[in-house]
Order: C-alpha cells, then structure tokens, then sequence
C-alpha cells in the first residue's frame, strides 16, 4: 500500500557546502540518498515530494560536519499481511514462480495455487491449469494476495497466494 | 460422499462416522438418509447382505476409530494445504519457508542466479536433481557447464588496448540489432571490448542439441548476463542458468553445488583446472585463448597475441571444434544402447575412457625430464601420459615406441634414434592433452627446441624447470594458432605448434631465477 507521509532524517553537509546554494544542496544529498531505499517500518522510500521543515544545524564535536535534522514528504509503499496487488511474473520454477510489484519481490508457492496448476517444464516454463485456460509463465500479470511479509536487514520479502476467488491471471503477454 | 462403497474406516470425516453408526443402530431398511442412496436401488436380499457386510465394516470402526478420528483431525488442520505432512522447508526466500512461510533458520546452498534470496536444503537440491536427471535421460541430454574467459571468448579492458590493436575498433560488430553474426564487440559501457573465439557459435548450436548449458564464469553477474547476450542473443542455449562469482558458494573456486544437476551427468569445460577443486573429473581442460595482448601479459607470456599478429584461430581446425569432437563421442558413450541401465552410467568414467584412447600403444620413456631426486611415477606428466592411455616406463627396450627429452645429449635420446623410435619434447603429451588427438611427431621434434632463438631457449627452459619442479598448482598452456602467421620469432612458437608457456604468475618467478640454468641443470633443482 502507498503512503504519503513525513518523515525525519539526520542530514550530514560538509562545510564545502555552505553558501548561497546551502538548502539546495541538502535536498539534493537527501534525495540522493534516500530514494530508492528500503526503511524496515516504511517500507519502499520511492521519492521525495517536498520538504516539510530544516532545523538548526548543530557542528558534530571533532568533526566540520554539521548536521541538520531534515523533515520531509515522501511516498513509500510497504506490503502488507493480506494485501492483493498486482504483479509481473519474473521467473517461473518447479516450487512456485517469482513475481515483482514495483521494487518488491514475492514468491508464490505451488501449493498456494489453485488446485489442478500444474508446473510444464521446458523453453518457457509456466504453470497450467488442468483444462489448460490459465497459462502462467514469464511477463504475465498476476493478481495476488500477500499471505507473509519479512523483513531482513534491508531486504523485504513476500510470499504470496493465488488460491482464491478473482486471483490468479489476469492478462496474457502482451 | 459415497459412504457405502467405503468402509468407514476410510471415510473423512467424523461427522459421517457418527450419522453411519446412528443409521446403523437404527433399523437397516428405514435407513433412507442421502449417504446411502445406493441401498436404496438394492433390493431386498442386497440390502441383507449389506446389512450384514455394514455388521463386520462396525466391527472396524471400534478398533480403529482413534486412528480414524487422529486422521480427520490433522486433515482439518492441514486443509488449506494440499499435502498432509507437516512442511520440510526445502528452502528459504528471505527468511521464511517459501512453503508455509513461517521463519526458518536460514541454512542452505544459495541459488542467487535463479532469483534473489532464494537457497534451498540439500535435500531438496537432491530431489530436484534427480527430477532432472530422469528429464535428462527423457530427452538424451546431459549437463555441460562452460567458462567464459579464455574458453568461449577473450575480453580486454579498452585502456590496455596496445596502439597496435587499434585496427580492432573499425572492425567491430554493432550491438543493435543481430549480434549473432558478429565475432568481436566494442561495450563503451562497460568499458571494454570483447572478441568471441572462432566456431563458437556452431559450438553452441551443436552442443545445445546434446546438452543443457550453463554458464560459470569467474566475472561478476553484469557482466556474465552480458556476454550471454552477445553468445545467446535469444537466451534459447542458457536461458536463465547464468552462475557468476556472485552466486558461487565458495570464493575463488567453483563448484558443481549450485548446478542443479547430477555430478555424474555433467561435463565442465574450463581453462583452468585449479578453479574446480573438486571436480577435476568432470573437467575438460581447454587451452586458453589469448586475443588481445593484455590477456598474454595478464598470464606473463611473452609471446604475442592473436590480435598483435592480425591472426586468428582456426574455425574447422581449431580447439573448440577438437573439444566439440570429444563431447559428441562421450555423449553418444553414455546414451549408447548397451541395454545398461542408464541411471548407472557415469560420465566421468566415460570421459576417462575416451582420453584413453589417445595414446593407446604407446610407450613412453622420459629423458633428463623429472627431477633424479623424486620418484618419476609421481610426476604430473607421467600422470598425464597415463591418462592418456600411454604406458610409461624408466628403460628403454625393444617395445618402447617414444622417447620424450628435453635435450639430444642423453644415451636414452641416443638409443632411441639409432632403433629409430620416436623422439620428442614434452610438448607432443601436452597437445594430445589439449587437442584430444596423437599428433604428428614431426611437429614436436628436438631440433625445433635448438632452432629457437637464445631467448626462446630460456624461456623453454624456464617454463620446463619450473613445470619440473612438481607441484599441484601449475596449468600449462600449448600455443597453437593458424600456421599462416607472421614469421616473428614468437610467432615461429605458434606456427611451429610446441611452445610451452607457464602461466602462473608466482611459479615465474621462480622461473626466471632457473631461467639462468640451461636444461640439464634444472633436472638437479
């Protein structure tokens, strides 16, 4: 799910910074390093959409480096426990197929398929189901429902189900 | 729920269990409930005989109904599931099992290449090999897993290209579009240019109609996925099975743990041996091709490279066709109808056995070639030569067919030309080893050692002291290109098909220190 929310960072700025372009350059650091990464409670930090307040500056003790306590708006997405979205299947195997949403990356077991999905090896292996109308393979689109969310370090992942009324394919390879 | 044709040990369900014994007890012939609606077409005596039929299946039911009951209970539980068993966690995504999802220490082999996070227990890696072994045997293919660098292609950093190499950049092939026909490629983006060895593409599309290929490669994953474009563009001969040093489970060394498939039905062709520890069986060494010149001087050879030379391998001649000829013999070895089971064949003992057709016959003694202190049955090309199929000896007699020496001066040489048996250096061995073929004597004479000039001497002798000095971790390299190169005095090395080159950097330099030795003293060391 997105969220549009604030959140607050400790900036660190070289004094090589300062002067006239100051602001500009401790939005740009901010940005730089905090889009695109991965926050254990928030989830995806996708981008920065404005900043909400800089404070005061205080000088690290031994050190040049000021650091200014940096509040800002930004969207990130975080999975969640029984959410359903969208995905791309990425690769298929015999235990299940891998999917993305975006930036994150889920795996759907065989046996949190639908029954009668059966797993075809070959060039282009995919699932199919038993009256072979549902062809799951690579860049198919899936509607999924997340059943586990982890977090490790700086990684997330998911497992997530297709068992269940309205999920499962939901377009062809275009 | 057809309760009457089962007994009511097998029925699923407890509440079934309680509404039969309830019918039951109550009168047979009134006993018109939907689970029984098959009695309802019988007629009478049917329905006594049933009667008494249901009488003995109730004797069941008292003794069994804890395991009935034990049995519809952990069903309840594990419905959603489609099997019975509690989960085995055959692996882990992140750190749950990508099964059930509950958090499992994360133990395992690590199969980054196939996706992210993903590893699996050596159990189920088992399993899944001998899934693939029987769909192997199903489509008549084995495993064959290839090197990149100095195997199927030679890649150079574009700030080593040496200013004699500049011609290379008008001739490279565009990355848009088919790249299938194209031999050598500029990647700005990565900095570097890369020339595919000559027949590698009939190598793959011959291979692949026997074989499932992997890529293993010692580069990092970028730069794997890349060249797999260029080898691959329509990803029909690896698909996603592209392993580099990120996925590898051990640093600096490779191994079959993360190719899901069986050991005895995978080959590995690599130029170098001491990458794979652990599976030198499997392993079809190669002979390295040097394209560019940092390549040579990454391996401290001093000879100059193809490109410097304007050269190139031979296509129907050269080493890839030669190793192409060998997997074709030991592919149709191992699916030959011989009425063996096939689940017990082995393709290393088959590769064997096809290296020991090489030599077959001969026998071989050596001169002035082992140092006198150690024993000579230890020698690495006495272990060779037997591999080979030779059989070595220490005397020369009458059934000796060849004598191998580094210098004319010694009675077994001068024995062997007056009986007039075969004399040659050690570099006939080393190209049956690289070639898979006897080659012609002529080519390996001693005479050619004396020929080349004062340099090429010591470097020879160089290269033959340090490869006397026994030690394990030593490759050695045949040069061979086409026999139409320039006559320069390192290209008389390629030309004339014998030149040894020692390519480890710290064997060199113990090299250069014997380099001052002529052969005879080296044999002492």
């Amino acid at each position: 799910m997105f969220f549009h929310m604030v959140l607050e960072r400790n900036m660190q700025l070289h004094p090589r910074f300062f002067g006239r372009s100051l602001r500009e350059n401790l939005v740009s650091k901010l940005m730089k390093d905090v889009e695109g990464t991965i926050s254990g409670r928030h989830g995806f930090v996708l981008a920065v959409t404005g900043i909400e307040s800089i404070g005061k500056g205080l000088i690290r003790d031994g050190t040049p480096f000021v650091t200014f306590p940096v509040k800002y708006r930004c969207v990130v997405f975080r999975p969640f426990e029984g959410e359903v979205l969208e995905a791309v299947v990425t690769t298929v195997m015999q235990h299940g197929f891998f999917a993305e949403a975006g930036p994150l990356q889920l795996f759907v077991s065989n046996h949190e398929m639908q029954d009668g999905m059966e797993y075809q090896a070959g060039d282009i292996p995919n699932y199919t189901s038993s009256d072979a109308s549902v062809r799951i393979q690579k860049d198919c689109e899936v509607l999924l429902k997340i059943t586990t969310v982890s977090v490790v370090a700086t990684e997330i992942f998911c497992l997530g189900s297709i068992k269940g009324k309205y999920l499962g394919l939901l377009n062809d390879r275009a | 729920m057809s309760v009457a044709s089962d007994s009511p040990v097998h029925s699923s369900s407890s509440d079934d269990l309680a509404a039969f014994l309830e019918t039951e007890l109550d009168s047979d012939s009134d006993s018109s409930s939907e689970s029984f609606p098959i009695e309802q077409a019988h007629d009478a005596d049917a329905q006594v005989s049933n009667h008494r039929l249901k009488r003995q299946k109730l004797e069941y039911p008292e003794e069994e109904t804890e395991n009935v009951a034990s049995v519809t209970f952990s069903e309840e539980i594990s419905e959603a599931s489609s099997s019975k068993v509690p989960c085995e966690h055959p692996g882990t995504f992140g750190n749950m099992c990508f099964v059930c999802g509950q958090k499992v220490e994360v133990t395992g082999v690590s199969f980054g290449y196939i996706h992210k996070g993903f590893k699996l227990q050596q159990d189920e890696v088992t399993r899944l090999r001998d899934i693939d072994m029987k769909a192997l045997q199903s489509q008549r293919k084995l495993c064959l897993v290839l090197d990149l660098d100095h195997t199927l292609l030679n890649s150079t950093v574009l700030r080593d290209l040496k200013p004699e190499e500049e011609y290379l950049k008008s001739h490279t092939h565009s990355l848009q579009g088919d790249v299938s026909g194209g031999d050598i490629f500029m990647l700005e983006f990565m900095h570097m240019m890369t020339k595919l060895r000559p027949f590698v593409h009939s190598f793959l599309k011959e291979a692949s109609k026997m074989f499932v290929m992997y890529i293993y490669t010692m580069g990092d994953r970028p730069y794997a996925r890349q060249m797999a474009k260029l080898l691959d563009p329509k990803g029909e001969y690896f698909g996603e099975r592209i392993i580099s040093r990120d996925d590898g489970t051990v640093k600096h060394q490779k191994s079959l743990d993360v190719v899901l498939g069986q050991e005895k039905a995978v080959l590995i062709l690599d130029d170098t041996e001491n990458a794979w520890p652990g599976h030198k069986d499997n392993l079809i060494v190669i002979e390295r091709y040097h394209f560019f010149a940092s390549s040579c001087k990454q391996f401290d050879h001093r000879f100059q490279s193809l490109s410097q030379l304007k050269s190139d391998e031979s296509e129907p001649d050269g080493v890839l066709s030669a190793v192409l000829k060998v997997l074709k013999q030991t592919h149709s070895l191992f699916f030959q109808d011989g009425g063996e089971d096939l689940s017990s064949r082995d393709v290393r003992s088959l590769l064997k056995q096809v290296r020991k057709e090489i030599l077959k016959g001969c026998k071989i003694v050596f001169s002035r070639v082992f140092p006198t202190k150690s024993q000579a049955e230890d020698h690495p090309l006495w272990r060779v030569a037997e591999g080979l199929g030779a059989t070595c000896a220490t005397e020369v007699d009458a059934s000796v067919t060849h004598v191998v020496a580094m210098d004319v001066g010694t009675e077994k040489v001068r024995r062997a030309i007056r009986e007039k048996k075969f004399v040659v250096h050690r570099g006939w061995i080393d190209a049956a080893n690289y070639l898979w073929k006897k080659q012609p004597e002529e080519n390996f004479g001693l005479e050619q050692l004396k020929k080349q000039g004062t340099d090429d001497v010591s470097a020879a002798a160089a290269a033959a002291a340090s490869a006397a000095a026994a030690a394990s971790m030593r490759t050695v390299v045949v040069r061979f290109a086409d026999a139409d190169a320039a006559a320069d005095a390192a290209a008389y090395h390629i030309a004339t098909a014998g030149f040894i080159g020692v390519s480890r950097r710290t064997q060199r330099s113990d090299a250069a220190a014997a380099a001052g030795s002529c052969v005879n003293e080296t044999n002492k060391s």
